[in-house]
Order: C-alpha cells, then structure tokens, then sequence
C-alpha cells in the first residue's frame, strides 16, 4: 500500500501524477530544479525537495539526489513519469534497493526491454509480427547492403538504443545506404553510447497505431483499445486520437489480444504501450513496447474512463487490476493536441521565454494538462511542450470540431514564445485528415504542399531523402529532450 | 457582409492609437499594448510591480547576503544530511566565530552513506552555521556564511 509518493519528473506530467494522488489519498513529495522553483506542482505536493540545477542531468537525472529526496521525505514510493528517469533500469533497482516502490515494471523486466532488437525478439517468440527486417544487430555495411535488398527499399535504420523517434534513418534506395549507415552509427554512439543498429522496411501509407496494456503482478492483462499517432514530424507525435479510423472491431480486439499476449510473455507489470504500424491492408507490424506512462495517455482516458495513473500505482503496490477486459469499454473519440512552445515558422525550432499571457481552454468535455501558470518561465533547459488539450466527443466529427473551438482560445503572449496551436488548427481542418486518410507521411506532405513542391510521388521520395539527411540534426537537436 | 475597404482599415486603426494613447496616459507604466484593427480590439497592460522579476523561492534572509560581497554563502552541493562533526559526539568541524583557512573542512553532508565534504572556498571567519546538525538539506540550501578575509581590514563603509 502506497501512502507518500515522490514523483521524479516535472512539468504537467508531474502535475499530473499529483492529481491522481490527491485523488487515492496518497501524500505527494515533488522534487524540482532550481529552473522549476514556480512549478505549479509544488503547490499540490506536500513536501518540495530541490534536487539540483537546471541541467537534466544534474537534477531529474540526478539518481542519488532523487532517492535521498525520498528517503528524507520519509517517500515509500517513486512515479518517475515519462522521459528523464522513466525507463531507466538502474533507477528503478536503486529504487527498489533503497525500500522504494518503482511504479513501473520490474528492474530486471526494463533491463531486458532496454534493447529495441532483444524486444522484438522477445516478442517475435510470443508470435507478435513483424515488420520485415533484421532483429539481430547489423555489424557490418556489407551485411546491411545485402539485407535491405533482400527486404526492399526503403529501408529505415534504427539505433537498438534508440526510442522516442530518435536514432532512426530513411534510406530510400541502395546508392544511400553506405552513408545513411555509418551516419547513423555514428549518431547512435555519440547520443546513447551504443553504436547498434538494425534494418526494418519502410512501409509507405503506414498508420502508428498503439495499444494501451495493463497488466498487474499477477499475471492478468488487459487492452484499453488503440491511439493512433500517425501525426508526427520527424518521428514525434503532435495529434493522437482514439479510435483509429483505420481499425474496425475485430482489428482492435486481434491487435490488442496480441498486445496483452506479448506484455506478459515478457513479465511486464503497470501500465505499458505497444507501438504498431498499420498498413493499408490491415496488416499490423510490432515496433516497440514502451514501458512508461506515454504523454498521450489521456486520449485513452477520454475513450474509456479508466484513470491509468491510478491503476498504475494500484498494481505497483501489489493490488490487482480493478476491471477485466470486457469491463473495458470505449465509447465516442478523443483527441490530444500538444501545444509546444516552437515555432512552426522557424522548423519548428523552441521559443523559450516569460508566458506573460497564457490563457488555456475549457469547457465542456475538455481537459487541458499544462505544467505552466501565467508569469512561468519555458525554460530552455527542457522539452517545449506547452499544454496537452484534450476533448471527447460522441464522434470523430464532433471531437474535431470541439478541438478546433478548444484551439481558438488559446491566447498565449511572451517575447519570444510562439506556439504549434495555429498549426494545429491547420492539420485539424486539412481535408485528408478530417477524412481520417491520413498516413505517418501527413506532416511532411501537408507541410511540402504549403511550400508549393506538390505532393507527387517523387517529391515524397525527395521529403524522405530530406528526412534522412536531416537525421544527424535532429539526434543532436534532441540529445537533450525528454519528451515521450 | 463584404471586407471593409481599405480606408475603413485606416479608420479603424485610427481611432484605436487614439483609443490607446487616451487610455495609456491614465496612469502608471504601460507594459504592454495589444491593438487589432478589423476586430476593433484596445488591451493595455499596466506594469505590474509586484509581479515583475519575482526571483524563485528563496529564504528571507537570503537576498541580503546575496548583496553582500563581504561573505561567502556556503551552499549544499546536493541533497543529503548536513553534518558539523566527523562523527556522533565528536567536536564540530568549526564553530562561529572560528578563523578557517582556504580548502578546510567546514561540514559534511552524507548522501547515499558517502561524506562529502564542504572546504571553505577562502580565507574566513565562520559568520552563521544555518542549519542544525543531522538535518536535511536540499540542493542549493544555505548552510553556513563565512565572511571574508582574516585581519579586521574592514571597508569602513558608513
């Protein structure tokens, strides 16, 4: 039983987590930098802990200040949220090791799932399928050359140690793959200190679908349906929604019975995502199991009514799962904007700054979870997202147009600080999306048609090549974030 | 309904700098202006004193040594349990008033059962110990002031 748990992360998921646990009855200790001395969290913890500069490193990734945090704190318990510690095996056993429950899976279970190319072993032998492509590590150029052909271009390169769509290269045809490789390698081992790669096919028109899992510490498991986050640039996602328009009931309960089944061959406990691409024909592909509160997980909330933080803290503390799967019900769709302080202008590089205005929406079967107040500061320091907006509705079409009112009343004002909500409102009324014929392409083909190069075919193999060489920019622009 | 034409434009955005500049002279510092022409929107934002360059929570006393340039706050490098003494029932390291040399042992704070050490930064004398032995310190927490220099050559400030 949980009484006092420390929440090792900040922003609105830290905020987030606190809700929950004022909610159960549990106390709440924060820990925050000296960036995050005006968080909102703090004003909903009962104990605040500084734990460092603003440096990540030297704060939220700071593993003896945060277990010493705790210890003071008289915590019996850590939620490390999403980024920063979240997925970090050591923690989780120094947690474990110093009496605090880690709400997340076992120690040795993350160490395992640390790997994406062991994962997806694991869940080959589970009969999970995959995309086409190596699940073993690719040493050398000469052995990559020779299995992309055998699977086909494109072919897309991933770090083993990567996640979170960093680490991963698009090589559209043979004469790329040489550079794209050593690139890639050489990206991997400077950001994650693991030079492993891997290959899979590139699916074009593909779909990322994911299941939502829990699973308690003995032994059940259950799906909370799908999101799907095909809208993303550059690998991270912007829009996810429930349902998927491109599932339909029986895709759903096979996906999601195959999701639950590769969970717990692997011992997973708490809450869990399995990512999937889905192609035009229905055809699902396993990419990677996240084994963390995802930053969109209130879609599925919206969608089902089921609070994931709150199972997630009941099975870590050795309770089982309070519903069965056909307790599980999802009704209407949900749809998660997430409002970054970047501009959308200027590649949609971060505006840190002073929010001397920040006015979120409301109303009616609308949430917002933001990490900032009116006067806070967007450090430069951490990831830029803003507020996550968040409504329900009977329908797609009346989520949609919910969202879009939503986005009009955002008004936020600060020298320097922009925000993607324009843009949002952009990709919400483009007719592909409304028609939900969107595909992992959307952004970059929506973002190549306003910059008048059309969206034929051979200006899509172009944005992929773009994709590509833009690769090495975005591991180094992302060395330091920590979003989901 | 047609577009208003541009001299409705000019208009409009006439009489909004009018508006503004009639409002802005009502008092205090403006802060900030917002103007929109076809929606016909004023917004002035006055300064607001009390809200401006709030630094985050820090302690009372704080920004008074902060000021001074006679004293060295001694800080916690991390989060832990800040010791006086070597050990339970042992002298203190040092106590107020005591004359420390640069690089001497001030305090500990142990964390995660290792002793850190604190080292006097220069050449002092120990002003103020803030907080008490075996209490909990967090990162960046004041715990002793050392005033500079050892001979008693003072500014002599008024």
């Amino acid at each position: 039983m949980i009484r006092r748990l420390l929440i090792a992360n900040r922003g609105e998921i830290a905020l987030r987590v606190a809700r929950t646990c004022r909610e159960l009855g549990i106390e709440v200790v924060a820990v925050h930098s000296t960036a995050d001395g005006d968080a909102p969290v703090l004003a909903l913890a009962d104990e605040a802990v500084c734990i460092g500069p603003p440096a990540a490193k030297e704060s939220y990734l700071n593993i003896p200040n945060i277990v010493e945090a705790a210890r003071q704190a008289g915590a019996d318990a850590v939620h490390p949220g999403y980024g920063f510690l979240s997925e970090d095996p050591d923690f989780a056993e120094v947690c474990t090791a110093n009496g605090l429950v880690f709400v997340g899976p076992d120690p040795e279970v993350m160490a395992r799932l640390g790997n994406k190319a062991v994962v997806r072993g694991l869940m080959a032998s589970a009969g999970l399928p995959l995309l086409p492509g190596t699940e073993d590590p690719v040493e050398t150029v000469e052995d990559g050359e020779r299995i992309a052909a055998e699977i086909g271009y494109p072919v897309i390169i991933k770090a083993a140690a990567g996640g979170g769509g960093r680490g991963m290269t698009v090589v559209p045809a043979a004469s790329e793959f040489r550079a794209a490789y050593h690139a890639t390698r050489a990206s991997a081992h400077a950001v994650f200190r693991d030079s492993t790669v891997y290959l899979e096919k590139f699916l074009t028109g593909a779909r990322h679908v994911e299941i939502q899992v829990l699973c308690d510490r003995h032994g059940n498991g259950i799906h909370l349906g799908e999101r799907d986050c095909s809208v993303q640039r550059r690998h991270q996602k912007l829009v996810e929604e429930a349902p998927s328009t491109r599932l339909d009931a029986a895709l759903r309960a096979e996906m999601g019975a195959a999701a639950v089944r590769g969970a717990l061959s692997v011992g997973y406990s708490g809450a869990g995502t399995m990512e999937f691409l889905v192609d035009d024909g229905g055809r699902f592909y396993f990419m990677e199991l996240n084994a963390r509160i995802q930053v969109e997980h209130p879609v599925t909330e919206m969608v089902t009514g089921v609070d994931l933080v709150a199972e997630q803290i009941r099975v870590a503390g050795g309770a089982p799962l309070s519903l069965s799967q056909s307790e599980v019900e999802i009704s209407g769709a949900a749809i998660e904007c997430r409002i970054n302080a970047e501009d959308p202008g200027l590649s949609f590089a971060p505006t840190p700054g002073v929010l001397e205005r920040l006015d979120l929406p409301g109303g009616p079967w609308t949430r917002v979870d933001a990490g900032y107040l009116p006067g806070s500061r967007v450090s430069p320091y951490y990831d830029s997202l803003l507020a996550k907006v968040v409504v329900w509705g009977p329908d797609r079409p009346a989520a949609l147009a919910r969202m879009d009112r939503a986005l009009t009343e955002i008004r936020v004002h600060g020298r320097g600080i922009s925000t993607t909500a324009g843009f949002h409102r952009a990709v919400l009324r483009h007719p592909v999306f409304a028609a939900g014929e969107h595909t992992i392409h959307f952004v970059d083909e929506m973002l190549a048609g306003e910059m008048g190069t059309g969206g034929d075919p051979a200006q899509r193999h172009a944005g992929a090549g773009r994709q590509a060489a833009d690769t090495m920019e975005l591991l180094v622009d992302d060395a330091t974030a920590v979003t989901a | 309904m047609s577009e208003p034409a541009e001299d409705d434009h000019a208009a409009i955005l006439h009489a909004l700098t009018q508006e503004v500049a009639a409002v802005a002279k009502l008092s205090g510092a403006v802060r900030r202006v917002a103007m929109q022409a076809a929606g016909h929107s004023v917004e002035v934002e006055w300064s607001d004193t009390e809200a401006q360059a709030v630094p985050a929570r820090v302690p009372d006393q704080e920004p008074r040594l902060e000021e001074r340039d006679d004293v060295v706050v001694v800080r916690a490098p991390l989060v832990g349990t800040f010791y006086t003494a070597p050990q339970p029932g042992a002298p203190p390291f040092v106590s107020v008033g005591e004359t420390v040399e640069k690089g001497q042992t001030l305090a500990i704070v142990e964390a995660m059962k290792l002793m850190n050490p604190l080292l006097a930064e220069c050449d002092g004398t120990v002003d103020e110990v803030l907080v008490g032995n075996g209490e909990p310190v967090e990162f960046d927490q004041p715990l002793m002031v050392v005033a500079k220099g050892d001979s008693g050559k003072g500014e002599g400030g008024p």
